[in-house]
C-alpha cells in the first residue's frame, strides 16, 4: 500500500478510535443500564478502530483485513437494524445510521481500507507468482 | 461566556479552516508544507486558549456536564499529536525503530502525509469545538 495512504488511514482510524473511545467510555461508565447494547457496540467499535490503526501502522495485513471487514459488517448490520428494528436501539451507537453522526466515515473508511488492503494482497500474490488456484491446491 | 462564543470558538473554527485549507494545498503543492509548519504551532496555541477558556467557564460556576466537556477538551489536545505525523516516517526516525515494517517516507511523501493529517485533524477539531459549544450554550 502506498505509505501516504497507509498513514492517512492510520490517522483517520486514530481519530475515530479517539472519538469512539471517548463516547463509549462515557456512556458505559455513566449510563450503561439505560441502553446496554448500543453502548457496548460503541465500545466494541472503539476497540476495533484502535486495533485497525495499530495493525495498519505495524503492517499486520491479516489483522487489518479482518478488522476492516468486521467493521464494515458491523456498520452495515447495525445501520440496517437501526432502521428495521429501531426498538432494539434506545440510543445511538457509532454505527447508527451507517455512521451518519460521524460524516459516514465509519462506512467509507473500511470500504477504502479494504479496497487498498485487498489490492496490496493481490499485488503481493502477483509478485510471488502464485495464483489463487495454485495457492488453494498447495 | 460572551468571550467564548464571540471570540474563542470562532478563533478555533478559523484556525481549523486554515489548517484544512493549508493541508489540501500541501497535498496538491508540496512547497505549501512550509505554511503548514507555521500553522501547526498556531493550532497548538488556539487549542490551548480554547482549553483554558473552557476550564475557566467550567470552574467558575457554569453548570455543564464536567466529564463530557473535559472529555471533548482532552480529545482536542490529543488530536494535536497527529499533526506533523510525517516526522515518524523520516529515515532517521525509522532507523531508531527495530520494526522492519515501519514506513520510511521520502520528503514528498512526508509533506503529503502531513497535509492529509492536517485535513483530518482540522475537521475533528472543528467538530469537537462545535460539540463543546453546544454543551456550554445548553448549560448557560
Amino acid at each position: 500500500m502506498n505509505p501516504v495512504a497507509r498513514i492517512a488511514l492510520v490517522v483517520a482510524y486514530a481519530v475515530l478510535a479517539l472519538a469512539a473511545l471517548g463516547r463509549s467510555s462515557y456512556q458505559i461508565s455513566t449510563k450503561l443500564s439505560e441502553a446496554p447494547v448500543p453502548y457496548l457496540v460503541s465500545g466494541v467499535s472503539a476497540l476495533l478502530y484502535l486495533a485497525i490503526a495499530v495493525a495498519l501502522w505495524r503492517r499486520w495485513a491479516g489483522v487489518a483485513l479482518v478488522g476492516t471487514a468486521l467493521e464494515l459488517l458491523g456498520v452495515l448490520v447495525v445501520g440496517t437494524l437501526g432502521y428495521v428494528e429501531s426498538s432494539w436501539w434506545p440510543d445511538e451507537t457509532v454505527w447508527t445510521g451507517y455512521g451518519s453522526a460521524y460524516g459516514w466515515a465509519p462506512l467509507l473508511l473500511p470500504a477504502i481500507a479494504l479496497a487498498l488492503l485487498l489490492r496490496e494482497r493481490r499485488a503481493r500474490r502477483d509478485d510471488a507468482g502464485v495464483t489463487p488456484a495454485q495457492e488453494g491446491t498447495a | 461566556m460572551e468571550l467564548y462564543t464571540g471570540v474563542i470558538h470562532p478563533l478555533v473554527l478559523v484556525v481549523s479552516a486554515l489548517l484544512a485549507l493549508t493541508g489540501i494545498a500541501t497535498l496538491l503543492w508540496a512547497p505549501a508544507h512550509r505554511a503548514l509548519k507555521v500553522l501547526v504551532p498556531v493550532t497548538y496555541a488556539a487549542v490551548a486558549v480554547h482549553t483554558v477558556a473552557v476550564a475557566a467557564l467550567l470552574f467558575t460556576g457554569l453548570d455543564a456536564d464536567l466529564i463530557l466537556t473535559l472529555g471533548y477538551v482532552i480529545a482536542s489536545v490529543a488530536l494535536l499529536a497527529l499533526l506533523g505525523i510525517g516526522r515518524l516516517g523520516t529515515p532517521e526516525a525509522a532507523s531508531a525503530d527495530p520494526d522492519p515494517n515501519r514506513p520510511v517516507l521520502t520528503q514528498v511523501q512526508i509533506t503529503r502525509v502531513d497535509g492529509a493529517a492536517a485535513v483530518i485533524v482540522a475537521v475533528a477539531l472543528a467538530v469537537v469545538a462545535w460539540r463543546v459549544l453546544v454543551i456550554l450554550v445548553g448549560a448557560a
